[in-house]
C-alpha cells in the first residue's frame, strides 16, 4: 500500500502547482478518511494523503465544479470512480474540460473486498499502481444460484430490513434527478417505518440504476442494514450488456441506452441540471 | 482559492453517537457524508444524520439577541442583553435568595457547555437548582441502576451487539426508529445467529424482525419481567454462582417472584403464558443476553421499578460484567449522557459526586474558590411547578424546549409566564423562547468545538465546520460573559479544550479523556481515569460499582391513570424516525419535514369502528388536561386495540397537551407512556 501512496503523493505534488486543486482522500482524526481538495496553498496537507477506504469522490467533484465551473482540477479515481465520472459526464452532470483524471489501480485485497470485476481505470492518462484482473463476485453468484422461492424469500427479508435512510440514493454518483420517485407518495408511502412496501422502494431504485450503476458499491457500504443491493444492479447490468451492448464507464463516446433516441446535439451538456 | 474539506464531527440527534462529515466548500455547508470505519456508524447514517446539515442555515436562525420591550421581543445588541441578564439574575439572587433561580442545562449542548452552566449555577448564583431533560427520559435509569449496581449508565457497548450478544430482550425501545444504527447493529447480531425478543405494545419495525414478539398492555412491564423471572427460577435456569458471589437480596426477591406465575402474568399483561415461558428460556439459556430498553421502560410513574426489574433479570441470569450482556438503557439525546455526567443534575457535581457529601463539597469548594450550596436542588418538573407558585422567580434555559417536551403543556405555559425573568439561549425562537424576557442566540453543532458523550459512555469530538451564523455565540462563551459581568472568577476559558482540562481535574471518570487523545483515538469510553487508561467498553467486570449487585423485590403497580368510561383509551407517546423531539431542527430540514409534516394518531381498526370513525381522516383527542381538536388518524393493526399512539414532535398538535404530569415518586419522571384519552371522529 505504502508504495502506491508514495507514488500517488509524488504524482500529485508534480501537478499541484498548475491546478486549483487535486481531489483525493485525506486521513483525519482517529485515522478516519474523507475527500479533501489538496491545494498548492497548503501542500503540507499531502502528508495526510490517504487511499483507503475509498470514498464517493465523483459526487464531491460535482459539488466543487457546480460552484467553480472554470476551476482546473484533478481527481484521484479508482476504476469504479472513473466509471462514475464518465457516466456523470454523459448525463450532463459534470464538464470534464478542465479536469485531469489520476487513475489509482486497486490491489487484490481491495478488489476482493469490493467483489470487483474491473478494479482498474481505462481512461486516465496518468495512473498510479499496477492494474490487476477482476475478481469473482461470490455473493452475486451465490444469490443467482438460489432457487426462485429462495431468492424471493431472501430479497423480501433484506428489503424488510430497510430503515429508509435514503443513504443508497444519497451516496450514488448516478442518482441526480430533481424529483425523486422515492419521494413521490404515488410510489412510496412517506413517513412510515417499517415501510408498508419496502420492495417498491428498492425495485424503483434498481430500475433507475439500469445502465447507470457503475458498481462502486458505495450504496452497499453505506447501508446500515447491510442490504446487498449491488447484487441486483450487477445482474441487471448483465442484461443491459446483452440487450444494448452497453457497459457503464467503458467508452467515452458510446451513448447509454437511455439516450439512444436523442438526436446528436440535442442533449445539452452545458445545461447541467441541478 | 477553492477550499473543500470534510469536518469529522458527531451527529447532533440521538444518543447513538454516529460519526459524520460535514462537507464544507468555501466556508459553506454543502452536505453530510457518513464516516467509514467509524466505530459506531461505520459508513452509514440514518435519515436524520444524512440531513444533519440541513437546518443550520435556515432563515429562522436567531442572529441577534432579543429583549422583551413593551411585551414584544425586539432585537438588541449583545452588550445590552448580557448586562440585563447579569443585572436581573443578580437582583433576584439578592432579593429572593439563590434558590429562587433555576437552570435547565441541555442534552443537545456539549459536555463543556453543560459543565460551565452547572458551574455558573453553583458558583455564581449558589444554587443546585439545575436539571435538564434527562429527567424526562432516563431519570429512572440513573436512579434505578444506581440502586441496583451503583452506576446509572448503559453497562455495555454498541459494537458488542453485533459481535457478542446471543439474545436480545428489547423492551420499550422502538430501536430501528429512535436509535436506527443501534437497531441495525442488533440486526447484524441476529444475522450472526443471535435471538431477538421484542416486548412492546406497538408492533414496530424491530418487532417485525424479532424471533419472538410479545405485545403487552402499556404499563405492565414489571409484571412481564417478573413473570419471566418466575419461570427462570422455577425451572432452575438462574445463574446460581453469579447470584451467590456477586449479589445480595436474592431470597426476598425470590419469594416475591413466586407470586408471578405465567398464568397470572398473562392476565395482567395480555401476553400468552407460553410466550412468556419461551422468552424466559431463551433469555436465560442463550448467554450472553442483553436487555435493551428506552422510554417504554422509563417514562412511567413506575419507571424506577421497571428499571430495577431489568437489572434483576440481568443479575438473575449472570449477564453483567461480560461483553455482549448487560442492562442497556438507550439514551435519547446526542449528549444526554454527558449532560448528566457533567453535573447538570440537582443532586450531583460532575461525575455523580454527591452535593451532600462533605468531602466532595470541600473538593469543589477549593477548586472553584467558593463554597457551593449543600442541599439537593429542584428537578425540572419541580422547578416548572414552583415557577407557577412564584417560588422560582428566574429561569435560565439553555437549549431546551419544555413548551413542547414537558407533560401537560398548558400547565407549563402558565408556570413559565409567571416567572419574573426567563432567559432562553437557543438557535431558534422555540415555543419556549417565545415566552422569554431575553433570548440569547447560540451556535449550532456545526459552528462549535466540544465533546458529546453517547449512550454507551463514549466521548467524541464535535468540531467547528463553519463560522457562527449571524451574531450567534458559543453557549459556553455566553455563560462566561454573564459570569464575568457578575464579577465571578473562574470563567476565563478561551476554548472548550480549557474547559475539558478542568473537567479532567475534577471528574475522576473523565480524568484521561483529553482533546489530544480524542484526536488520536477518535473516542474514549468512561470510566477513563488517567491518560494511559484505554477506556471501559463494559462496566461491572468482577465487581459492581456499589460492591454487590442488589436484587430489589419489585411488585407490579398499575399506571397512575387508567382508562375509564369517559376516557376509554390509553394514549402512549413516542418518536418517529423522521422527526426529532420538539422538531426545532428536523422541522426546518426539508427532507425530514417532507416525510412527516404533521402529527398523527395511530388507532387499531376495531377501535376505529368503535368510535365511529367511518372513513373520517381526523379525530379529536381529549384527556383530563387538554384537547387536540383535529389530528390526522392512521388506522393500523400495528397497535393493540385499546391503545392509541401519537408522536410528540408537533407543537401545533402537541401530544403533551394530553399527557399526565404524574411522576415516579423517586426519579420524578413523568408518565408519558400512559394516560387515558377519549378519541372521537372530527
Amino acid at each position: 500500500m505504502s508504495d502506491r501512496l508514495t507514488s500517488l503523493r509524488e504524482a500529485i505534488e508534480k501537478i499541484l502547482p498548475d491546478l486549483d486543486g487535486v481531489l483525493a482522500l485525506r486521513s483525519g482524526p482517529g485515522g478516519i478518511v474523507s475527500p479533501y481538495l489538496f491545494t498548492k496553498e497548503h501542500p503540507d496537507e499531502l502528508a495526510k494523503l490517504a487511499i483507503w477506504p475509498k470514498e464517493p469522490v465523483p459526487d464531491t467533484l460535482k459539488i466543487i465544479l457546480r460552484a467553480h465551473p472554470q476551476a482546473k482540477l484533478a481527481i484521484v479515481c479508482r476504476g469504479c470512480e472513473e466509471r462514475g465520472i464518465v457516466e456523470m459526464f454523459k448525463h450532463a452532470q459534470i464538464n470534464l474540460d478542465n479536469v485531469t483524471l489520476i487513475g489509482l489501480q486497486c490491489e487484490q485485497a481491495e478488489a476482493e473486498f469490493c467483489r470487483c470485476a474491473k478494479p482498474f481505470t481505462v481512461h486516465s492518462k496518468l495512473t498510479v499502481g499496477q492494474p490487476i484482473q477482476g475478481v469473482p463476485d461470490p455473493l452475486t453468484d451465490k444469490i443467482a444460484a438460489m432457487s426462485q422461492p429462495e431468492k424471493l424469500a431472501f430479497w423480501k427479508q433484506e428489503f424488510e430490513h430497510c430503515i429508509k435512510c435514503y443513504g443508497c440514493r444519497n451516496i450514488c454518483p448516478q442518482c441526480f434527478c430533481n424529483i425523486c420517485a422515492l419521494e413521490d407518495e404515488k410510489w412510496v408511502q412517506a413517513g412510515r417505518l417499517p415501510m408498508e412496501n419496502p420492495s417498491m422502494y428498492h425495485l424503483i431504485r434498481a430500475m433507475h440504476m439500469t445502465a447507470k450503476c457503475v458498481a462502486c458499491r458505495e450504496c452497499e457500504e453505506t447501508c446500515p442494514a447491510g442490504i446487498p443491493m449491488a447484487v441486483q444492479f450487477r445482474l441487471i447490468a448483465r442484461d443491459v450488456k446483452e440487450m444494448f451492448g452497453y457497459e457503464t464507464g467503458a467508452d467515452m463516446e458510446q451513448k447509454p441506452p437511455q439516450l439512444l433516441v436523442l438526436e446528436e446535439g440535442e442533449y445539452d451538456r452545458t445545461g447541467l441540471p441541478h | 482559492m477553492i477550499k473543500y474539506e470534510n469536518v469529522l464531527t458527531t451527529c447532533p440527534y440521538c444518543g447513538t453517537g454516529c460519526g459524520l462529515h460535514l462537507q464544507v466548500l468555501d466556508q459553506q455547508l454543502v452536505g453530510t457524508l457518513p464516516a467509514k470505519n467509524h466505530v459506531i456508524s461505520d459508513g452509514g447514517l440514518c435519515i436524520k444524520g444524512w440531513n444533519a446539515h440541513a437546518f443550520v442555515n435556515h432563515p429562522d436562525r436567531l442572529k441577534k439577541p432579543l429583549i422583551r420591550k413593551n411585551g414584544k421581543l425586539v432585537e438588541a445588541e449583545w452588550e445590552e442583553a448580557l448586562a440585563l441578564v447579569a443585572e436581573k439574575l443578580g437582583k433576584i439572587k439578592t432579593k429572593s435568595g439563590p434558590d429562587s433561580t433555576g437552570f435547565l442545562s441541555s442534552a443537545k449542548c456539549t459536555n463543556e457547555e453543560n459543565y460551565v452552566l452547572q458551574k455558573f449555577a453553583r458558583v455564581v448564583i449558589g444554587t443546585n437548582n439545575i436539571d435538564h431533560c434527562a429527567r424526562l427520559c432516563h431519570a429512572s435509569s440513573v436512579t434505578g441502576l444506581a440502586g441496583s449496581f451503583g452506576s446509572g449508565a448503559m453497562t455495555n457497548s454498541i459494537p458488542e451487539f453485533e459481535t457478542d450478544t446471543n439474545c436480545f430482550l428489547i423492551i420499550g425501545s422502538n430501536t430501528s426508529e429512535t436509535h436506527p444504527l443501534i437497531g441495525t447493529r442488533i440486526l447484524k447480531g441476529q444475522k450472526r445467529g443471535a435471538k431477538v425478543i421484542v416486548a412492546d405494545p406497538r408492533q414496530n419495525q424491530i418487532g417485525q424482525w424479532a424471533d419472538l414478539y410479545l405485545e403487552f398492555r402499556p404499563g405492565t412491564d414489571v409484571a412481564l419481567m417478573n413473570g419471566m423471572m418466575n419461570i427462570i427460577i422455577s425451572e432452575g435456569l438462574e445463574d446460581k454462582q453469579f447470584i451467590a458471589e456477586r449479589t445480595e437480596g436474592f431470597e426476598e426477591f425470590k419469594a416475591l417472584m413466586a407470586e408471578y406465575t405465567p398464568e397470572k402474568v398473562e392476565g395482567i399483561t395480555g401476553v400468552p403464558a407460553e410466550k412468556i415461558r419461551q422468552a424466559a428460556r431463551l433469555f436465560a439459556m442463550q448467554k450472553p443476553s442483553a436487555v435493551i430498553y428506552a422510554m417504554g421502560i422509563t417514562q412511567h410513574t413506575t419507571g424506577v421499578d421497571n428499571v430495577k426489574s431489568t437489572a434483576n433479570l440481568a443479575m438473575l441470569t449472570g449477564n453483567l460484567g461480560i461483553p455482549g450482556g448487560g442492562v442497556n438503557p438507550l439514551r435519547g439525546q446526542n449528549n444526554v449522557q454527558g449532560a448528566c455526567d457533567m453535573g447538570g443534575l440537582p443532586n450531583v457535581y460532575p461525575g455523580y459526586q454527591a452535593v451532600t457529601n462533605e468531602e466532595i463539597q470541600k473538593k469543589f469548594g477549593e477548586a472553584w474558590s467558593c463554597a457551593g450550596p449543600t442541599q439537593v436542588g429542584l428537578t425540572v418538573t419541580e422547578m416548572v411547578h414552583e415557577a407557577g407558585e412564584g417560588k422560582i422567580r428566574a429561569l435560565y434555559i439553555m437549549g431546551e424546549n419544555p413548551m413542547v417536551s414537558d407533560p401537560d403543556i398548558n400547565h407549563v405555559r402558565h408556570c413559565l409566564e409567571r416567572t419574573d425573568f426567563l432567559v432562553v439561549q437557543d438557535i431558534f425562537l422555540t415555543e419556549t423562547a417565545q415566552l422569554a424576557h431575553v433570548v440569547l442566540p447560540s451556535v449550532s453543532f456545526a459552528e462549535k468545538d466540544g465533546t458529546y458523550t453517547n449512550t454507551e459512555r463514549r466521548v467524541q469530538r464535535v468540531r467547528q465546520a463553519i463560522p457562527p451564523v449571524g451574531e450567534a455565540r458559543q453557549d459556553w462563551e455566553i455563560i462566561c460573559q454573564v459570569a464575568r459581568k457578575m464579577s465571578a472568577a473562574g470563567f476565563d476559558f478561551k476554548h472548550p479544550r480549557e474547559i475539558m482540562e478542568e473537567i479532567n481535574r475534577l471528574t475522576p471518570s473523565y480524568g484521561g479523556i483529553t482533546y489530544e487523545r480524542l484526536e488520536e483515538l477518535a473516542s474514549l469510553q468512561w470510566p477513563c481515569p488517567a491518560t494511559d487508561h484505554p477506556g471501559t467498553p463494559y462496566l461491572h467486570k468482577g465487581k459492581f460499582s456499589r460492591g454487590l449487585g442488589k436484587f430489589f423485590a419489585v411488585p407490579f403497580k398499575e399506571a397512575a391513570e387508567l382508562p375509564c368510561e369517559e376516557f376509554p383509551l390509553v394514549l402512549t407517546t413516542g418518536r418517529v424516525m423522521f422527526q426529532y423531539h420538539t422538531g426545532t431542527m428536523t422541522r426546518r430540514s426539508p427532507k425530514l419535514e417532507q416525510e412527516v409534516p404533521e402529527a398523527y394518531v395511530e388507532i387499531h381498526p376495531d377501535d376505529a369502528v368503535r368510535i365511529g370513525l367511518n372513513g373520517n381522516k381526523h379525530v379529536r383527542l381529549t384527556s383530563r388536561r387538554g384537547v387536540l381538536e383535529k389530528v390526522h388518524v392512521h388506522v393500523t393493526d400495528r397497535i393493540n386495540p385499546g391503545v392509541v399512539f401519537m408522536p410528540f414532535h408537533f407543537a401545533e398538535a402537541a401530544a403533551n397537551i394530553l399527557t399526565n404530569a404524574a411522576v415516579d415518586p423517586v426519579a420524578k419522571i413523568p408518565e408519558y407512556k400512559v394516560c387515558a384519552v377519549k378519541v372521537e371522529a372530527a
